[in-house]
């Protein structure tokens, strides 16, 4: 078996495999052997408070989540959500990354600047927000009254019409940069000829955008878009700290709930089955986005 | 109850991954503390750390017994020992609350102790009251760690300037006496109410609805929230009408967790406020609060026709895991320990409920212990007199919803106590909501 291997595989194919083995042999115990064991859990009804039973119920755990009120409560939530940060998100991004793709006195100091809230934990990131919005002693209470726009101090966070907006607000201070400086590097890649010939013939700023940058960025956006996306989608850790799904169920999202079932209820099969939904969810938008942008680049 | 044994090989690995911590910790002991009184393991929340880590001290010289103590924040406690008792982690005794006793008894993670005379001896001399709430189905699981219950707490200054002669006596006057404070500017919201959606909601709820004559629960575990006379319904009314129609209490009181909400107690912001007893202490200590002084207790206001005296009470306690109780060393080490936190130590005092009480201010269990006079000297010091204390413990009454699904209904729970505070449910949709819950899981628990 061994000559047979020998002689279908060439020796730098061989050394290839043996020097990657190491790192799948890896892999394969930390990513697929916990990914196909959580499949497993959800295929059980676990629950951690009765450990005496797990019986296997094939796919139940699936449907009881589609009729699960909460569920979809929860897909509105994290629909608006994803949608709000990832729109914004790339709104700000495109206009950040042509400001900064110009030549200005600083312009180097301002892009550094740009990778500060990048930089910022998101733990930090969601304790800054919570502590701006905070209804006693917050810096955006405190600016509006100061400001008079403002009589008295308000519960921001309380507020659920407000609440999945200041949510993402604070998402979209952090993951802004990064999606700016991915546009940058795809914007420096364009060739200035593509400009010069567009003025030539008569082509306004705006339509030079419209034209040759926005084109041109497809690549970038497309990056920027499935990464917002999966990111978005799956955000947590704000969510925790800021409001931990409430007033209410304001910001109930996904994320939360498959907290709440696995982490609080303690109900690791459907919390598994979740997030199996979840992830498939994921997958799916970003590969419709890749095919759907792939397309026109 | 016995840990089940771990017979396929993924329990087996997640017990070792789970159990490897405190694995360690024993491994960490060494043969020296082997050889004298052997090791225990010990697991708490991350409260009055200093004052255990004290305790543990006095208990290591006085019975050579090392004890390996870990703590995790109070927020992540509970899955934090779920997952290390389903990994069957060697952990001898643990703090349990209340709220879990019935999940972690029916899981079997926690060992009865009526066969323990060493420790059934101090029932004669606890509060009834903590007794039972250590008690599920005839069977108690522990010693109280400390006992307590929600007061009603009100700020004397800020009474005296709005010339208010005497607290309320019910919710109505609290209502009259709160929009009195508004009008004349003192407070912007006079009622301070912690209304987050944490572990401590069901504490606050649960006093207001005792408060209002109500309850959760009838004799039998059903459901009797949603009724609009005996159940929770009269209670968050009141809770939507000082919100939206009074405004005496803030709409941030839904993001505002039991700790702000005693800083702004602390902070001379508010007149009135349904805080925990064992506060007392801190709000009155000028190093920790500018209104300190002025902030005394009186009975918890009645409300509404049927109104009560009663609040929500709660206790903590040290319980032993059946790993520990099967194995004759680790029982006896934690029977010794447990009697010497829980009881009393050595010397024959009850020297850790001393220690809590005085240092942090947590209520005892320990009957005996009113009498002692640095008790008392604590309780005239920090809350001006023990006695409206001591009556109200009196009234305290257990929260009726403590069930093997009480982690998992508590959620929806909140939800609708937090809908009703923002106006988004009427009162009775909401309790219905958490009612209709609440019968679901208990006919899947059968």
């Amino acid at each position: 078996m061994l000559a047979a291997l020998n002689r279908r595989f060439g020796y730098d194919e061989r050394s290839a495999a043996i020097l990657v083995f190491p790192v799948v042999a890896v892999l394969l115990v930390v990513a697929a052997y916990p990914i196909l064991y959580s499949f497993w859990v959800s295929l059980h009804d676990i629950v951690l408070t009765r450990p005496l039973r797990r019986p296997f119920v094939g796919f139940d755990n699936y449907l009881r989540i589609f009729e699960d009120e909460r569920f979809w409560l929860a897909v509105s939530r994290t629909t608006f959500y994803t949608v709000v940060t990832v729109a914004v998100t790339t709104l700000l991004a495109i206009l950040v990354a042509l400001l900064l793709n110009e030549a200005f006195p600083g312009q180097r100091l301002l892009a550094a600047l740009l990778l500060v809230p990048w930089a910022t934990p998101s733990v930090v990131n969601g304790l800054m927000w919570k502590w701006i919005y905070d209804p006693t002693y917050g810096l955006l209470n405190a600016l509006l009254v100061q400001l008079g726009l403002l009589d008295r101090y308000r519960a921001w966070l309380g507020d659920p019409d407000l609440t999945l907006l200041l949510i993402a607000n604070a998402a979209i201070w952090k993951q802004m940069p990064l999606a700016a400086l991915l546009l940058i590097v795809t914007m420096k890649a364009i060739p200035d000829d593509l400009y010069r010939a567009a003025k030539v013939d008569g082509a306004n700023v705006l339509q030079r955008f419209a034209h040759v940058t926005l084109p041109a960025l497809r690549p970038g956006l497309m990056l920027v878009l499935v990464y917002e996306t999966m990111i978005s989608i799956r955000h947590f850790d704000l969510f925790l700290i800021m409001t931990q799904g409430g007033p209410g169920d304001a910001s109930f999202v996904l994320s939360w709930l498959i907290y709440v079932e696995t982490f609080r209820s303690l109900r690791f099969g459907t919390g598994a089955a979740m997030s199996y939904v979840l992830a498939m969810v994921t997958f799916l938008l970003s590969w419709a986005v890749i095919r759907w942008l792939g397309k026109r680049i | 109850m016995p840990i089940p044994a771990l017979t396929s090989p993924r329990r087996r690995i997640l017990a070792g991954l789970l159990g490897t911590p405190a694995m360690l910790a024993g491994i960490g002991s060494g043969p020296a503390a082997a050889q004298a009184g052997g090791t225990l393991n010990f697991v708490g929340w991350s409260a009055a750390v200093d004052q255990v880590k004290a305790q543990i001290s006095a208990f290591e010289r006085a019975t050579n017994i090392r004890v390996n103590y870990e703590n995790f924040p109070w927020a992540q406690y509970r899955t934090a020992l779920v997952t290390r008792l389903v990994g069957n982690a060697p952990i001898d005794v643990a703090w349990i609350s209340d709220a879990w006793l019935p999940e972690f008894a029916e899981a079997g993670w926690l060992a009865e102790i009526n066969d323990v005379p060493q420790l059934m001896r101090y029932n004669a001399e606890a509060a009834e009251y903590c007794t039972q709430s250590m008690t599920y189905r005839g069977r108690q699981y522990g010693l109280a760690y400390y006992g307590d219950h929600m007061s009603f707490m009100y700020n004397t200054e800020i009474l005296q300037r709005a010339g208010i002669s005497a607290p309320p006596t019910t919710w109505e006057e609290v209502v009259q006496q709160s929009l009195r404070i508004k009008q004349q500017g003192i407070s912007d919201y006079p009622l301070l109410l912690s209304l987050a959606a944490d572990t401590w909601l069901i504490e606050f709820v649960s006093a207001l609805t005792f408060a209002f004559g109500g309850r959760f629960t009838d004799e039998q575990g059903v459901s009797v929230m949603a009724d609009a006379n005996r159940g929770a319904v009269r209670a968050a009314q009141f809770l939507r009408d000082a919100i939206h129609q009074h405004k005496i209490v803030s709409p941030g009181a839904v993001e505002t967790p039991e700790i702000n909400g005693l800083r702004a107690m602390g902070g001379g912001a508010h007149a009135f406020g349904i805080v925990p007893t064992y506060r007392i202490r801190a709000l009155n200590d000028p190093s920790q609060a500018s209104a300190a002084g002025k902030i005394r207790i009186a009975l918890m206001p009645k409300g509404g026709p049927d109104g009560t005296n009663a609040t929500c009470g709660w206790i903590r306690f040290y319980g032993m895991t059946p790993g520990a109780k099967a194995d004759r060393a680790r029982r006896e080490r934690a029977v010794r320990f447990i009697e010497f936190f829980g009881g009393r130590d050595t010397s024959g005092n009850y020297s850790m409920q001393r220690l809590l009480l005085t240092d942090v201010g947590l209520p005892s269990c320990a009957m005996p212990l009113a009498q002692d006079p640095a008790v008392q000297e604590f309780w005239q010091r920090w809350a001006g007199g023990g006695a409206i204390i001591a009556q109200q413990a009196g009234l305290a009454k257990k929260k009726d919803v403590i069930s093997p699904w009480f982690g998992e209904w508590v959620e929806t729970a909140n939800q609708a106590w937090q809908s009703v505070c923002l106006g988004r449910a009427e009162p009775e949709a909401a309790m219905r909501s958490a009612g209709n819950k609440w019968t679901e899981l208990r006919r899947a628990f059968r």
